[in-house]
This record gives structure tokens, sequence and C-alpha cells, in this order.
């Protein structure tokens, strides 16, 4: 044994830095985890601060929480009916193309702002959103109704975050499908066509279900990211006017924690929903297991 | 081939309907340049919506005289080459290490890495540890703690592990070295797929605001993004243009007053938005390959 381990040394040398990198940020704070059921504050470390049992759980007792879990089923809801069906729509639209220049045209477009961050997508927003001069705005008011103020909106807010989201990452998921398409045979359409078959048979008859294994692949590895719907993108477009419907878990937990201080009771609400999405993944690769005869590992 | 009526309006529809999704893209990047390519005051009247109407580079200028502005925007150039070029390396000596499947403990090491992809202890333990290890308002707090990618590593390993063995056993067998295999096989065989993946940590180090935003607390320390994330809800301009050089500009008589808060911050979200329009034509040909080994069950 020694000696396999002496004759593969410079293999471990080669992991070790990745190894301890994740021992350092991955595992270290797993352990720090134990600060839900601890009374924190900086100058503590995760080990010597005092234990307080289970006291810092008091937020399941909070109606805000309830409101902010809500919050993050809703939206979580709502971007997955609407952004898991949209690039499958998206990949048979432009697969119908025969220009190949134009298609290649729409593909390179349509990628593109998955390249972008979220916050230059809230800067789009606002410049299109704003009340002072914004382009929706002008074309509200020319039209003779009174402006909209979108931006601080309890009603628009859902829509706004919807929507952004699916601009921002339509394009980028349909490479898989795309790529799917490009693999099913082509002389089952040739066939399809003999029988008379038009455009929409072929796309129901033949190309779905040559996806669908693409599909349910997409289906199960969006699953556990679910209920992360993302402070990347919310938390920028977030203000006191909108914050009844925008606060998520994840920004609730930046707010107590990091802003407020309350590190115990935000680790609580943290630790809560990495065990619901280690659930989420754990269900999914049951699922998967049964669907596809193996599951993801 | 004779194509129907109904194929050809189809078509037509089709092209329409994709056309307008390309123009939604498109359009808010004009309508933004053009804002910030016109004077303050005469876009805030309205009617600017494609091209500027009073053309200046006024606004460009004092966004790029602004000393904030060219600091953070160093930070990000710094962290992005620096974080992808650290990312990549500590990434492929795993991959690659990890590829040899009869490394003993290989399975131990592999549920080792599997498992931080599938629970984390969340963001406030996260941000306790790099109190404890004096990260937190240091640069190194946007460099070491992303320097290791699971999902990367796993992607290259299995890239890796499709180079064939014959190249590396005989490598090996000339007395070659793991590093010499590493650099002299390995390397250039993955050329591609390290294009795609250093397109993409360089990308999310390029884009990333939020250890800026929470890790960070002296401003000349913080990048582009979070820069920007400050100034989207600033309220009024002196608050941005505050404590530089522009303040002399203005006090020597420059027409400040032409500038709006809207043509400034559009200047400068132009600013952190062009370089990545410029490099991503050249880039395209690589992501889509990345995107297809990655997606490749692992």
């Amino acid at each position: 044994m020694l000696e396999r381990l002496a004759k593969y040394r410079w293999q471990y040398v080669m992991i070790a830095p990745a190894v301890i990198l994740l021992l350092l940020f991955s595992y270290i704070p797993m352990a720090g985890i134990q600060v839900a059921f601890k009374d924190f504050h900086i100058g503590y470390t995760i080990w010597n601060a005092p234990w307080t049992g289970v006291e810092n759980f008091s937020f399941l007792k909070d109606d805000q929480f309830w409101i902010v879990v809500k919050n993050t089923i809703i939206i979580a809801v709502l971007k997955f009916v609407f952004g898991f069906p949209a690039p499958i729509i998206l990949a048979l639209l432009i697969n119908e193309v025969r220009h190949s220049g134009f298609k290649r045209f729409v593909q390179s477009v349509s990628y593109l702002p998955h390249f972008f961050s979220w916050i230059v997508v809230a800067y789009i927003l606002q410049s299109l959103l704003t009340l002072d001069g914004g382009l929706v705005n002008q074309i509200v008011t020319k039209t003779g109704s009174d402006p909209i103020f979108f931006l601080g909106s309890t009603e628009w807010f859902r829509p706004m975050i919807v929507a952004s989201g699916l601009w921002k990452e339509v394009g980028w998921n349909t490479i898989l499908y795309l790529a799917a398409i490009t693999t099913i045979d082509p002389q089952l359409y040739e066939a399809a066509k003999v029988e008379g078959a038009g455009r929409l048979a072929q796309i129901r008859h033949i190309t779905l279900p040559g996806i669908m294994p693409t599909i349910s692949i997409v289906l199960i590895l969006s699953m556990p990211s679910l209920i992360a719907v993302g402070m990347d993108q919310i938390y920028p477009l977030m203000n006191p006017a909108n914050q009844p419907v925008a606060d998520v878990l994840d920004t609730y937990i930046l707010r107590s924690g990091l802003q407020q201080g309350y590190f115990g009771m935000a680790t609580a609400v943290g630790l809560l929903s990495s065990v619901i999405s280690l659930i989420l993944v754990l269900v999914t690769n049951q699922t998967a297991r049964k669907i596809n005869g193996e599951g993801l590992w | 081939m004779k194509r129907s009526a109904g194929d050809k309006a189809s078509q037509i529809v089709i092209i329409v309907l994709l056309s307008l999704l390309c123009v939604t893209v498109i359009y808010p990047f004009l309508y933004m340049l053009a804002i910030s390519l016109n004077q303050g005051n005469d876009a805030a009247k309205g009617g600017v919506y494609l091209w500027p109407r009073a053309f200046t580079f006024y606004n460009f200028r004092i966004v790029l005289g602004n000393e904030v502005i060219q600091h953070s925007y160093w930070i990000t150039i710094a962290r992005t080459i620096l974080g992808t070029v650290l990312g990549l390396l500590v990434t492929l000596l795993a991959a690659f290490g990890l590829s040899y499947r009869a490394l003993p403990m290989r399975g131990t090491i592999l549920g080792y890495v599997l498992l931080t992809m599938l629970f984390s202890g969340g963001l406030i333990p996260f941000y306790i540890q790099l109190h404890d290890l004096h990260l937190l308002n240091s640069f190194w707090v946007y460099i070491v703690p992303s320097a290791f990618s699971a999902w990367n590593m796993f992607v290259m390993m299995k890239f890796i592990q499709g180079i064939p063995e014959a190249l590396i056993e005989s490598a090996e067998m000339d007395g070659a070295h793991p590093f010499r295999v590493l650099w002299s096989i390995i390397l250039p065989l993955s050329k591609p797929m390290l294009a795609a993946l250093g397109l993409f940590t360089g990308v999310m180090h390029w884009n990333d605001w939020f250890a800026g935003a929470f890790f960070v607390s002296n401003q000349k320390l913080i990048p582009v993004q979070t820069f920007l994330q400050q100034l989207l809800s600033a309220q009024d301009i002196s608050a941005v243009l505050g404590s530089n050089n522009n303040v002399e500009a203005l006090a020597r008589g420059t027409s400040l007053a032409n500038v709006t808060l809207m043509s400034i911050k559009m200047a400068t979200v132009m600013v952190s938005a062009i370089p990545i329009l410029c490099v991503y034509p050249f880039l395209q040909r690589y992501f889509v390959k990345g995107v297809l080994i990655g997606s490749v069950k692992g």
C-alpha cells in the first residue's frame, strides 16, 4: 500500500491544493453550522461561542419569515414555469430556420445576455423603466396614461424578475437542446415526410421525443437550485417599496446576518435552506435512477 | 423540393419572431449607448431612442476620468487575470491527478469533492471563516476562495480521461515525470477545453459584485461591478463623483450642468459592458464546446 502511495506521490501533490481549499472554504464552514445553535458575535470563534440550544430558531414563530418563505416559493415557481419550457420552444423555432446565416446570428445574439452581470441587467431595467425619462414610461405617457413606477411597485416586481431572467438566460439554455436536435437521425424526418407529416407533426412525433432525454436531464439538474432564486438577481432590484414581495430567503439571510449582525439566526435560516436543497438533490437523484436506470452519481 | 405556401408563411412568422427576440437583446444596449453619448439635460427631455441628439463624449470623459472608477477598473482587471490563471491552474492540477484511475483513495477524494457540490454551510459560516482567515477586506478574498471549482474539475477530468491512455503510457515508459506529462501532452491537447473553462471563470470574475459588496468595506478594493451596484440606487450625482478629480473640473467651471445622474450611470455601465462585447465574438466558438462537454453526465 505504502509503495503504491509513493508511486503516486506527485499526483497527490497536484490534488493537494484543491483538497486544502475545499477544507478551508467548504468543510470548515460546514462545521460552522454549529453557530446556528450558538450565541455568536464577531470576536468569538465558531468553537468557543456559548451554546444556546434552539433559541436561534425563534424566527419560525416570526410572521415576517413566513412571508419570505412564501415569496421564495412564488418566485421559484414562476421562474420555473416560464423559464423551463421557454428554451425548448426557442430551440424548436431556431431549428426550423432554413437560412443558416440567420440561424447563427440568432444564436449568437441570444447567448449574449448570459455574459453580462445581473447588475448590468438591473441597469437595463432601470434605463427602460425609470420614472424620469425611461423609455417605457415615455411611451406610456404618450398614450395618455399615468407613468408606472415599475421599479418600486409590488405588482410589477415579479413580472420584472421573471422577464429579466428569461431575457438573460433563455438563449444560453437552448445550447443543449439544439445540440440534442442535431443528433436526431435525419432519416426519421424523411420517412415522416413520405408519410405526409407536416412540420408540426414532425416536431411532435420526432423532434420532441428525440430531445426528451435531454429535457429530463435538464429538469433533474434544475431541481436542486429551485429555491436558490438568486440574490444575484433580486438583491440589486430590491428597495423598500418592493420589499414586501421581493424579500426571499437569500436576501433575508444577508440582511439579518451580515447587515444586522444576527449571525446565529441567519445561520439557522441558511441551515434550513441548505437542508431543503440537499433533500431536493437526493429526491432528484432517486427519480433519475427510476427514469434513466441510473442516477447522477 | 417544392415548398407550399403554408410552409413559406411559417418561415416568415418564425423569422419575424426570432428577429424580435434579437431586437430585445440588442436594442437596450443601443438605447443605453445613445443616452450615454447624449448631453444629460437634453436626454432627460426624452425622445432619444436610438441616436444621440446632442452628441457628446462628455459623460464618458467624466466616467473615465473618475479616480474611483479607474481604480475599480484596475481591481477588476487584476482579479480577472489572477483569478482565472490561478483558478485554471488549481483545477487542472486536481483534474489531472484524479484522472489516474488506479490512484489509491481516488474514490474517497472524488466523494470529498462531490459532497461540497451537494451541501454547503451557507453564507454566514463562510463569512465567519473568511473573517477568521483574515481574508475580509483583502484583495485575496476575490482570488483564493474561488481558486478551485468542483464543477470545472469534473468537466476537465472527464476531458482528460477522453485522451488516449496510450499517449500517456508511452510517455511514462520513456520515464516522463507526471508534471512533464501534464505539460507536454495534456496541456497542448486541452487548449480548447481550457479556453472554455477560462472564459467562464474570467466572466465570473469580471461580473462578480457580491464579494466586493459584502466581504470588503475598503472602497479602494471594490471592483467595477460593485461600484455599479452602489451607483444603481444613488440619488444624486455628487454622491457618485464626490471625492475625485472631477470636483476640480467642476470648480474650473466645466459645464457639469449638462450632466445628469442618468447619463453618467449609462456611461459607466457601458464602460463595464463594452469589454465583454469586444471579446465575445472571438470566444464564441469555444464556449459552446465547453457547455457540451460539461453537460455530458459526469
